[in-house]
């Protein structure tokens, strides 16, 4: 169960920063700092570079993708911007604009 | 749209170890656990936890306060201090509720809000 949760219908325009799971079912704008697992949930859209520990994204994000571990873009998710991740997986039906760094 | 958890307005939580700069608005209710540093505008319910942390100008239909707040309140429906709730900043609201054990440092004010007699609301009419 994450702790915090950008519920559906909630619009953040900031910085988030959090030590714990976030995730996001509404919409953010600005910057996510998570140190643990980030998930853009179906509907949800985020406009803003994220950093975390392991992301998945079944919404919408423009702006760059940093994880310490890994990326997932799930089916229906919708991605504009830069990945940098050791690990990263596009799933049939993932849409994505961008480059991807594995740091190789 | 498919919604795995929530329903329509959404449920928002503000973890205890995050903290956000900006401004928050929006349909559903929010808890804030954590800190905050800008204004929220929320058409639902805006709960302030114990050892949370708010610097900032709320706008909600109910606000319930068991934390820290800077900033003023308004509010359509109840504003509730809870025991524990430490709220620097004006009130503006049909009703206010203020339990004991809560510091609350500001002015309250509503459409028709009227202060009892024995906290000066009836020094203020004779006057």
């Amino acid at each position: 169960m994450a702790s915090t949760v950008i519920g559906a219908g909630i619009t953040i325009e900031g910085e988030v920063t959090s030590d714990e799971d976030v995730v996001v079912q509404g919409t953010l704008r600005g910057k996510l700092i998570a140190k643990d697992a980030v998930s853009v949930e179906q509907g949800g859209s985020v406009e803003a570079d994220i950093t975390g520990g392991p992301v998945s994204v079944a919404g919408t994000v423009t702006g760059n993708i940093t994880s310490s571990d890994r990326v997932d873009l799930q089916n229906g998710a919708k991605v504009i911007g830069n990945v940098k991740a050791a690990r990263i997986t596009i799933a049939d039906g993932a849409q994505f604009k961008g480059n991807v760094d594995m740091d190789v | 749209m498919a919604r795995t958890r929530t329903g329509g307005g959404g449920e928002a939580v503000i973890g205890r170890s995050t903290r956000i700069r900006g401004r928050v608005s929006g349909d559903g209710d929010l808890r804030l656990e954590g800190s905050l540093e800008g204004d929220v505008a929320l058409s639902g319910e805006l709960v302030i936890a114990e050892g949370a942390r708010a610097i900032s100008n709320v706008e909600a239909r109910a606000v319930t306060v068991g934390g820290e707040l800077e900033g003023d309140i308004r509010a359509q429906g109840l504003v509730h201090l809870e025991a524990g709730a430490r709220v620097r900043g004006d009130i503006h609201s049909e009703s206010v509720a203020i339990d004991e054990g809560a510091e609350f440092d500001g002015r309250l004010s509503g459409p028709d809000f009227e202060l009892p007699p024995e906290l000066g609301g009836g020094a203020r009419r004779r006057s």
